[in-house]
Parts: structure tokens; sequence; C-alpha cells
């Protein structure tokens, strides 16, 4: 008691807060922000027992993509010579199913957890991660009463920490499981953890499962089998919608997107909003009235558009097409073109300054609307450069939009893309007939020429 | 017996010519032991992409920087020879975390200002000068496959170095370098990588053969 244990100079270690054969949870104090979080410490020698060190390792570098308010962040792993540490966000709230000592949930506090649910799990599999283990020791609420899930993709480490509770089924069993998982056979972890959303679901609005039995081959049988029965009090909408998550045949069983279709899901549907801290910085004071852009210094220039800076691109296995392309036309012209675009493609537009234009999505997304950034600078009288920037929204998504949506739509204009010019090797483009040609712009292959 | 020992010794931990010992650079950059090991995996990656001798080459560096290592590029050989801080044509381990220690979220602005600064004056004569501003932005306009009159690039530059060049001596120096920055601080963002701050996550091999004694837990600052 007479030291406080500091680790790695950077955590203070608190008290215990859960423990099992292989790992043991502690809370802990991050010195340098004073945030607290939660350590989880494995023994290697046991994980590379059980022969998941490679599992393990792949996970973490896929964990790191899956950023979303409701999956409980991994922050860091650190390592000693014998142990691996998992710093993670420090939940709260303790487990969801604590609420059900009470009893089954009403409908609609159920629905919201099952979409927080829902959309943790949707995020994760749109970034190729899926979970495989969905249950109740897994689902945490924060201070706020929002929904956190916790191991997305860790579940390989030899068995979770678990707290002991009502509705934790003893060590092993199936109660969550799809059944080609308990088959042992290769599986699709999308599907699979569909199927566990679904027994979710039936257990937050029944108080207890959909498959039981005392005897474990039994309980097998029934998950094989998907038999299963649902209280008098589940509404039809609801009983509806559990029947098509939990369906033996993988293939017949309800996907994401439809599932957000469905209108019980809908009901006060709130995607989860994110700002991006990637919103430029080129932020000037906003009333000063610029009759024309602003100048793009040689400087600006080069920073921004030389790949040879990048060297963000060291990390990345893949080239990433650029967010700026050059442009030949007027900075009015390329406003009138943008704008022109972007309603075609039915955005909300809006201008902040005269060359600078926010749109918005039609629909919502991933995380919540995209909402997007496009200023236009001018380096000299017949150069401009147009800077995209996304201020919200989900970074796929606005990817992809970039990728199919606006590249496409402002060929006529575009003079070269940032970077460009390392993606196809001899593209030589002929300059600055973009802004003519607006009628005709199939008759003049502006690529690949 | 003892030799043969030693000899087992050095094979293990047989590090390439150049490494040095994580708990080393650690202590000298913002980064943590366990995220130097995590940089070294990184580093072994693009050492060894053409030749595995433990060191970048050129080739190396502009492969892992456009996935092509045909691609000569004025401003990749100037993050190149300021990354080779010996001056012998290779990047070693240390100077590879030691010049990308400049580049984490939390390093001093001040070192970016002056890193950019350093990696913009092409000739090092200690300022930026126009000649060199020209030569830039002719590399930059080539690299983007534009091409430009001569008299436009001139007014680019003219246009630029009035905006820096406050003291009108047709050359940036180090303060009026620091001004311009500070109008314009769009410029410095290249020298942020967001990506340093997550390195063991992204790396986590290192979670293997770390050998970050279970006892001395290094104290940081």
């Amino acid at each position: 008691m007479e030291e406080t244990h500091i680790l790695f100079g950077k955590y203070e270690m608190g008290r215990l807060l859960g423990k099992g054969t292989f790992a043991k949870v502690y809370h802990c104090k991050d010195l340098t922000t004073g945030e607290s979080v939660a350590i989880k410490v494995v023994s290697k020698d046991q994980v590379k027992k059980q022969g998941m060190m490679e599992q393990i390792k792949r996970e973490i570098s896929v964990l790191r993509l899956v950023r979303h308010p409701n999956i409980v962040e991994l922050k860091e792993v650190m390592a000693t010579k014998t142990k691996i540490f998992f710093v993670m966000e420090h939940v709260r709230g303790g487990e969801l199913f604590a609420k059900l000592y009470k009893g089954k949930l009403k409908e609609n506090v159920a629905r919201k957890y099952f979409q927080q649910l829902i959309s943790a799990v949707d995020f994760c599999h749109s970034r190729g991660v899926s979970h495989r283990d969905l249950k109740p020791e897994n689902l945490l609420l924060d201070e706020n009463e929002d929904l956190k899930v916790s191991d997305f993709g860790l579940s390989a480490l030899p068995e979770q920490v678990r707290n002991d509770g009502l509705l934790h089924t003893q060590c092993g069993t199936p109660a969550y499981v799809a059944p080609e998982v308990l088959k042992n056979r290769g599986y699709d972890g999308p599907k699979a953890d569909i199927w566990s959303c679904g027994v979710i679901l039936y257990v937050l609005l029944a108080g207890f499962l959909p498959f039981q039995d005392e005897n474990v081959m039994n309980m097998y049988r029934k998950v094989f089998k998907a038999e299963f029965q649902f209280p008098p009090w589940f509404s039809t909408e609801s009983k509806h919608l559990i029947s098509k998550h939990l369906l033996a045949d993988p293939e017949q069983r309800i996907t994401i997107s439809d599932i957000m279709r469905v209108p019980w899901f809908r009901k006060g549907f709130k995607h989860p909003l994110s700002f991006s801290i990637e919103e430029s910085v080129l932020d000037h004071v906003e009333d000063d009235k610029l009759p024309s852009p602003k100048f793009f210094n040689a400087l600006e220039f080069i920073s921004s558009m030389s790949s040879g800076f990048d060297l963000s691109s060291l990390f990345e296995k893949e080239r990433k097409s650029g967010t700026m392309f050059t442009s030949r036309c007027s900075a009015s012209d390329i406003i009138a073109k943008i704008q022109g675009v972007a309603k075609g493609l039915n955005l909300k537009v809006g201008k902040v300054k005269d060359f600078k234009l926010r749109f918005q999505g039609p629909s919502e997304g991933r995380k919540g609307r995209l909402s997007v950034m496009a200023e236009v600078f001018e380096v000299a009288p017949e150069v401009a450069v147009v800077e995209f920037s996304k201020s919200a929204g989900d970074t796929l998504e606005y990817a992809k939009f970039c990728e199919e949506e606006i590249r496409p739509a402002l060929k006529d204009i575009v003079w070269t893309w940032q970077g460009d010019s390392f993606n196809h090797c001899s593209n030589v483009k002929i300059d600055g007939e973009g802004c003519k040609m607006q009628a005709l712009p199939t008759a003049y292959p502006t690529h690949n020429l | 017996m003892h030799t043969l020992m030693g000899c087992f010794c050095f094979k293990k931990l047989g590090h390439k010519p150049g490494y040095e010992a994580p708990i080393n650079l650690a202590s000298e950059t913002p980064f943590t032991v366990n995220e130097v090991e995590a940089l070294y995996d990184l580093f072994k990656k693009l050492s060894s992409s053409i030749i595995d001798d433990g060191l970048i080459h050129k080739e190396e560096f502009q492969l892992a920087l456009f996935k092509n290592s045909n691609k000569q590029n004025l401003f990749a050989d100037r993050i190149f020879d300021l990354f080779d801080i010996k001056h012998n044509g290779v990047i070693e381990f240390g100077e590879f975390v030691r010049s990308l220690s400049v580049f984490h979220p939390n390093a001093p602005e001040a070192d970016k200002i002056a890193f950019l600064f350093r990696l913009y004056g092409l000739r090092q004569t200690g300022c930026i000068e126009a000649e060199e501003l020209k030569e830039m932005v002719t590399a930059l306009l080539c690299e983007n496959n534009m091409s430009l009159s001569e008299d436009v690039v001139d007014l680019i530059v003219e246009k630029t170095m009035m905006e820096a060049d406050t003291k009108r001596d047709g050359k940036i120096d180090d303060e009026e370098w620091k001004e311009f920055v500070k109008k314009n601080p769009s410029i410095i963002k290249i020298m942020t990588l967001s990506d340093l701050k997550e390195l063991t996550l992204a790396f986590p091999s290192f979670v293997m053969n770390s050998g970050v004694s279970d006892l001395q837990q290094p104290v940081k600052n």
C-alpha cells in the first residue's frame, strides 16, 4: 500500500476491476491526460500456449480502425517480456445486463440499446471486423446510459474476464452463438454477429434466453434448429424482426441494411454523430469579404500538393487518393460547377464564403450526415487549387463519395488530382479545355490520354 | 562452450548494423520504448523491401512513398537527405526514429517549423532563396504533370516572396520564415503525422518480442 504502481511511467494503477485465469483488468489513470482507462493485463505465456499470438496481432491492428461511440476504444497496447497490456477506454456504467436483474426492459429502452448495438456492429462490419463473440459480458453502459460494445475483435483472447450475474450462462454454453459457429464450420463472421444480435434483442425484451435447456446437448439441438418461442408480451413487429435474425441458415438471415429499414428499428433512431478532426485548418476570419479567392502562395502550393512530402504514405500499403485538384478554370467557374454537381447529386449546398462551399449528404450515414467543405484558392490567374475536406461523417463513406461521385462529376474542370501522376504512370493531361465544354463532356475524353 | 554460447546469443540478438536500442531512442524522443519497438517493425519492413541490410536506401524510401522505386522526386530527396543525419546515403534506424519524432503530434511546433525551413532550403545556405522557390514550384508542376509558362511560375514565386521576404533581400531568412508560417499555418500541416500516435496498434508485432523488463518499466520524464 505504501507505493503507487506506475505502469510504463504513464499509467497509475488503481483497483482491480475484474479477474480471470489468464487476464486481469485494472482501473488506471493516464498521468498525462488525467483520463481514466481500463488496462487488461494478459500473460504472454498463456497466449503463446493457446497459439493465439498471430491472431491477437492481427486483431489489434484491425481494432485501430474501429472508432465508434458505441465501441469501447482500444487506445494502445504495451508489452514487457512476459505481459501484454491492452489500454482501453474505461466504461463506468457497468453491464447492460445488470439492468435485467429488475426484469425485462420496456420496448423503447430495449430498442435504443439494440439500435446502438446494430450501429456499432454495422460500423465494424464496414471495416471488415466481426465480433464473433457478442454476449452479455461484452455489452457495457457508459455514464450516459449509452451502449459500449467491448472486446471487438479481441474475442480470440483466452477467456474473457467475467463478473457473475443472473443471466450469465455457464462457461461454454452456446446461448448466444450462431449454429454454424457451434458446428465449427468455416463461417461468415458478420452473419454470425447478426444471430447474436437477435438473441440479445430477445433477451432484452424477454428477460430470459431464447435457447435454454438444463441439458447442453438439448440446447445445441435447439440452436441448430433455431427452435424458440416468444413470450406473449412481444409486439408483432419485434417478433417479426427477431425471427429474421434467428434463422439457422445464415444465408437467409436479415442483413444490417435491411434491419435499418425496418420501421420498428427506425423509430427514434439517431446515428451517432462524429465531428472529424480532419476539419481543414485553413480557416480565416469569416466576415472579411474577399472579392477574389485567397491567394495560395508557392509554399502552401508545394506543401499541400507534393506527394514527396506526404510521409503518411510510409504507414499505408496502398496509395490513397488526393483530396486536392488543380484547375485552369476561373475560381467563379469552379464554384459554379461544384454547386451544379452538388445539386445534381442531391446534396444540400451552402456558401461559407465566396470561394468556400459546404455540402451535406442526402441521407444519414454511419456517423451521421456526411458534410464536406470545398475551398478554391488561386495560385496564379490561370491556376486554381481546390481543396476538399470532410467536416463530419464517416471516413469510409467520405472516401467512397470522393472516388465515386466527386471525381467523375468534376472531371471536366480538373487539371490534375494531387498524387495522380503516381497512380497512373504515363498520364499526360491536356490542360484547360474543361470550362468551355460542359455541354459535350463525352466528346472530349480528358482522362487516360 | 563459452564461445558457443556467445555465438548463439549474438545470433539471437543479431541486429543489423545501424540498430540502436529502443530504450536509448525512447529517452531522446517523445516515443515510448514500446513505440520505438513498433517503429522498428515498420523500419524492418521499409529497410528490407529491396535489400535486406537494415538500412533504408533511397530506392526503398521512394518505394514506400510512391509504391514505385524509380520515382525520382525533389521533395522526397530532400526528406531523405534530412533523415540521413550522418550523410552516408542511407537511413539508419536511429536516424529514422529521431527524424520521425519531429513529426509526432506532441513534438514542439518550433522544431517542426525549423525542420521545414531546412527542408525548403535546398542548398542549405541557411535561408530559402527565390531561385530555390522557383526550382521547387517547377518540380511540383512536373510531379503533377502540369505545364505552366515560365512567366506564370515567376509570378507565383514573386508573389510569394512579396509576402514572405519582408526585408526585401531576395531570400527568406529564419526570422521571416517564422512570421510567414504564423500567417500561413497550413504550411506546417505536413509536419504532423497522426499515425505516430497509434504506432502500437498499427504495428503490434512488438508485443511478441518486447525487450522491456517486467521489473524496470522505464519511467518517462
